[in-house]
């Protein structure tokens, strides 16, 4: 039995994706030019009034939901009080006493098999602004100042700092999927702060150290380890822990102390006058719940169950909800296009394995997706939702692929002609593969010793020059001994030529 | 034509064209600077806002009608201090929603009316700006904390004035300078614009100089707005069934009023008796516990709403001060009045971690128990008929009544905001020289019924104006 045990609990803010800001109409978006996103409203200016978003309330019950929370009937909003100088009214809207959602609980993956942690609350609360220290002066900017903000607090249930970076990825993923969060950790749309006790095993909860600044789920690991170290090296020397905030310094791998309880706020909670307690209706939950989607944990123990992929492949497809759709979307094609006996959706709703044929086209789909496809799309900086690569076009391709029409090469050059040509696989194989004597590997590597040798023409052609285009082209025609069709030289040379730039 | 037609015209002749308003402009200033009603005079700028509001209607009886605004509800391009040297000079961006409502119908608004510090007071005598005198006696306080509004009405230099009621800061200064006053439903009238003293108490109210003015105000600037989601449609939509002859509760004990308003109040009894109301003596059973619930949850709402002004994006700042800590402190404690500040710290002192039952919580739920009393109460009486204010006006300097007996005599105009519902203050006429008014309560939503028993008890009569007041016969 180890000498102490760790209990680690979470604090995490997600920025909603609502449209516009919790309280006004401004626009709530990331990066703009300082103070453009703002109004009497989130700038505090006398008189006005808050009027909370209906979709920032309908994705935080999303959240609560996903997290098997009791959702509140009657939510309630309250001030919390403190002057800051990125605080525009100097009390925060947030919730306190009758919160979106409580007592939730969340299941996640981790080395050691699946666990359950508690939630112990949801509540929905505005951001501040910013401040830039600037020299010996400070400059707010206010665009975040009351945009949407989603806190998520879990009890102490972590026993190790994995746990608790196992599940901030999986929550990450989760609420990626839900479409309610970028999660996006380095930008600030999802910010953690960990809590950690120790305690001689046996003695329950110790003295509660909280750490900010944690700003990846890596941060959130390391922070916790070296708090465990500390700690347990303090406890052991006879030492008490102090009950305070600490920093994580990543520059130099180590907390250091913020403040101490004893500066604590008492932030003098009181009802919010301006926004009367919310009280979904029946037709509110309807919305909420006709917007949940299969969480990953759940779609990845699905697909893997019926098309019996790999734990590996399983993670890739269900990383990412537009690719786990993808995935069932090619399935679909197949089966809407009679490969199987059965039909591929219908079969794994209910989570039995799919028929053979199905099964062989998912081990392929999901095999070329995390291969191929990936490394063609980073290539090209492209990403699956915005590349012509449709799901029915990458059926045929798998289709193709399993039944022996193409093999492997063939299918890779079908491949990366979808995606520079955005044109159907069948219609590329006919036209452009077939077609051609050569295929575009090799004109591409005669362009590339052509180009190789006249550096200046290329210049020159970058430059505006087009007149040395004819020029190289007749050197790729005349080394290829004039068997290369000149449209796809014309093609591939113009492509080579802007890639260089 | 009727005595409202005519007003109508008159008031639509000052402010109609370009040189009507520069004749009106000299006309209420000189005649403000007797009274010292306004902070701001600026009819022409009041204009420019309606000519951007192209979907004025001609058609509303408010068109072409002069008005005074509270200088703690927001005009565009008007200052927005609230009587407060920490909102020195500052100007507001954007336009309130009842004066957005008033601009839509057509009226103009003239000028920014001086008032109490944050509407902290029953005397305007805590503005940082002016002392505004009752037109009646310039001697004499014009009530608060909308003074500046009142006594701009009672002089005749606008036919009505927005004001706020949080705690009887229309109803009290209405009947100091004896014009109509009406603290509406809680809600029926948007805050949005309302410069925050205590949000769950407070409403925009109006100051007329006529039952029909005041109801035609109100029917324009009330209903829901989405700006404020404490509004509602109630007054809009409700269908009234009580009707006349009214049954009217009345105190059954009235100690404590001066004779001159408990003589008015016996005499109203009588008026209304021989109008063949039914009178019920009734006892408010809660009323010891209004004032101090009132000044708990007062309190305790303006130490959150006043926790804006800091110098940092607006009004006035302490220079030379380069920590964040000790640029708030110096200018909060340089820009807020004393009574500001008396209020902030008993807010945050009944709000503290520890407190909080013992007083704000405790207040709420004396609030829960006035509001089922009074609620009981209207299952038995279309409505309450109180004194407004235990006495006439008084002199300045506080001589005859402190700071702290001007909040105990706050126990009669509390309850409707405490309760939420609507109160109208009209004039009865004077004694000694000096008006005496009093307040019917009506349930929620009631405000029409309000405005038929006082159009009754006037007789379809305005306000008599304060000797000296700007009148027709000083404009051709
Ligand atoms: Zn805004």
């Amino acid at each position: 039995m180890a000498l102490f045990q760790t209990f680690v609990g979470l604090e995490i803010h997600i920025h909603l994706l609502t449209k516009t800001k919790v309280f006004c109409g401004c626009k709530s978006a990331y990066g703009d030019k300082p103070n453009t996103n703002i109004c009497p409203v989130c700038l505090g200016y006398p008189g006005v009034l808050p009027a909370v978003n209906k979709e920032a309330l309908k994705m935080s019950y999303m959240v609560g939901t996903a997290l098997n929370c009791e959702l509140s009937p009657h939510t309630l909003f309250e001030r919390k009080n403190y002057f800051y100088p990125d605080m525009t009214k100097n009390y925060q809207i947030s919730q306190f006493s009758d919160p979106v959602g409580v007592n939730g609980w969340f299941e996640f993956e981790t080395d050691g098999g699946i666990k359950r942690i508690r939630i112990h609350d949801v509540h929905l609360e505005e951001d501040a602004g910013k401040m830039i220290h600037d020299g010996n002066r400070t400059l707010l900017d206010y665009n975040r100042a009351g945009t949407s903000l989603l806190e998520i607090v879990t009890e102490p249930d972590f026993s190790t700092s994995e746990e608790a970076e196992n599940f901030l990825q999986s929550f990450q993923r989760m609420v990626r999927y839900l479409g309610v969060c970028d999660g996006n950790m380095e930008e600030g749309s999802l910010r953690c702060d960990a809590n950690i006790s120790i305690n001689k095993t046996g003695k329950g909860l110790g003295t509660k150290v909280e750490i900010k600044n944690l700003n990846s789920s890596r941060f959130v690991r390391k922070a916790l380890q070296y708090e465990y170290k500390r700690q347990a090296k303090t406890i052991k020397n006879g030492g008490k822990i102090v009950q305070e905030t600490r920093l994580w310094i990543e520059e130099k791998q180590k907390t250091r102390s913020m403040r101490t309880k004893e500066t604590a706020h008492d932030y003098r909670y009181f009802p919010e006058p301006d926004i009367p307690p919310f009280v979904p209706d029946e037709m509110f939950m309807q919305s909420v719940n006709d917007s949940m989607v299969e969480l990953p944990f759940v779609r990845k123990q699905r697909l893997q169950k019926a098309y019996s992929l790999t734990e590996e492949f399983a993670v890739f497809i269900t990383e990412d909800k537009f690719r786990a759709d993808f995935f069932e979307a090619v399935i679909s094609a197949g089966a809407g296009a009679g490969t199987g006996t059965g039909t591929g959706t219908g079969t794994a709703v209910t989570g039995t394995p799919a028929p053979a044929a199905i099964a062989a086209i998912a081990a392929t789909a999901a095999k070329w997706l995390k291969g191929e496809t990936v490394k063609q799309l980073g290539r090209r900086n492209l990403e699956l939702s915005d590349s012509p690569l449709s799901p029915i076009r990458f059926f045929s391709l798998m289709k193709m692929l399993s039944d022996g029409t193409i093999h492997a090469n063939i299918a890779r050059q079908l491949l990366e002609l979808t995606l520079d040509q955005d044109e159907d696989p069948e219609i590329l194989l006919e036209r452009d593969v077939l077609a051609g004597s050569d295929d575009d590997a090799e004109i591409a590597e005669i362009i590339d010793s052509v180009l190789s040798n006249n550096p200046e023409a290329a210049v020159q052609i970058q430059e505006g020059n087009t007149k040395a285009v004819g020029f190289l082209m007749g050197q790729v025609m005349k080394a290829s001994q004039g068997s290369a069709d000149p449209k796809t030289v014309r093609i591939l040379l113009m492509e080579k030529l802007t890639n260089k730039k | 034509m009727n005595e409202v037609g005519r007003k109508t015209l008159f008031w639509r002749g000052l402010t109609g064209s370009v040189e009507q308003r520069k004749r009106y402009n000299k006309l209420i200033t000189e005649a403000d600077s007797e009274i010292s009603a306004f902070l701001e005079i600026n009819p022409e700028s009041g204009a420019s806002l309606l000519r951007k509001n192209s979907e004025s209607q001609t058609s509303s009886p408010l068109s072409g009608l002069p008005f005074g605004v509270k200088d703690n509800i927001a005009v565009e391009k008007f200052q927005l201090t609230c009587g407060s040297k920490i909102l020195n000079s500052f100007v507001s961006p954007y336009s309130a929603t009842a004066v957005s409502r008033l601009l839509a119908a057509g009226a103009v608004p003239v000028g920014k009316a001086n008032m109490d510090e944050f509407g902290m007071g029953s005397s305007t005598e805590n503005s940082a700006y002016k002392t505004t005198v009752n037109p009646w006696d310039h001697a004499k306080v014009p009530g608060g904390s909308s003074g500046g509004s009142a006594a701009a009405v009672a002089a005749g230099l606008v036919p009505f004035a927005l004001g706020s009621d949080t705690g009887g800061s229309v109803r009290q200064p209405a009947a100091f300078c004896g014009t109509y006053g009406l603290k509406p439903t809680y809600g029926s009238v948007s805050r949005y614009g309302l410069v925050a003293y205590a949000s769950s108490l407070e409403c925009v109210g109006v100051l007329a100089d006529s039952v029909e003015m005041t109801k035609n105000v109100f029917t324009v600037i009330g209903g829901k707005d989405p700006m404020d989601q404490t509004s509602s449609n109630g007054s809009v939509n409700s269908a009234d069934a009580a009707a006349q002859p009214y049954t009217i509760g009345v105190l059954s004990k009235t100690e404590g009023l001066d004779p001159a308003v408990a003589e008015a109040y016996g005499e109203t009894i009588e008026q209304m008796k021989l109008l063949g109301w039914k009178i019920r003596e009734i006892s408010l059973n809660t009323q010891e516990y209004v004032v101090p619930a009132y000044y708990t949850i007062a309190t305790a709402e303006a130490s959150a709403n006043l926790a804006r002004y800091t110098g940092i994006r607006y009004g006035m700042r302490e220079k030379d001060i380069t920590d964040h800590e000790n640029m708030v402190r110096l200018t909060r404690e340089n820009g807020f009045g004393d009574e500001v500040k008396l209020r902030i710290l008993l807010g945050t002192y009944v709000l503290r971690s520890g407190f909080q039952d013992q007083y704000y919580v405790r207040a709420q739920k004396i609030r829960t128990l006035i509001r089922n009393e009074i609620n009981t109460l209207f299952t038995k009486v279309d409505m309450i008929l109180m004194p407004v204010f235990p006495t006439q006006a008084f002199r300045f300097g506080s001589q005859e009544m402190t700071p702290y007996q001007q909040k105990l005599a706050d126990k009669y105009t509390v309850t409707a905001n405490l309760a939420g519902i609507p109160s109208l203050s009209f004039p009865t006429g004077l004694k000694s020289g000096l008006p005496v008014g009093l307040q019917l309560m009506a349930p929620d939503f009631c405000e029409s019924r309000l405005f038929d028993a006082a159009g009754v008890l006037s007789g379809g009569r305005s306000i008599q104006l304060a000797p000296g007041a700007m009148s027709a016969g000083e404009v051709s």
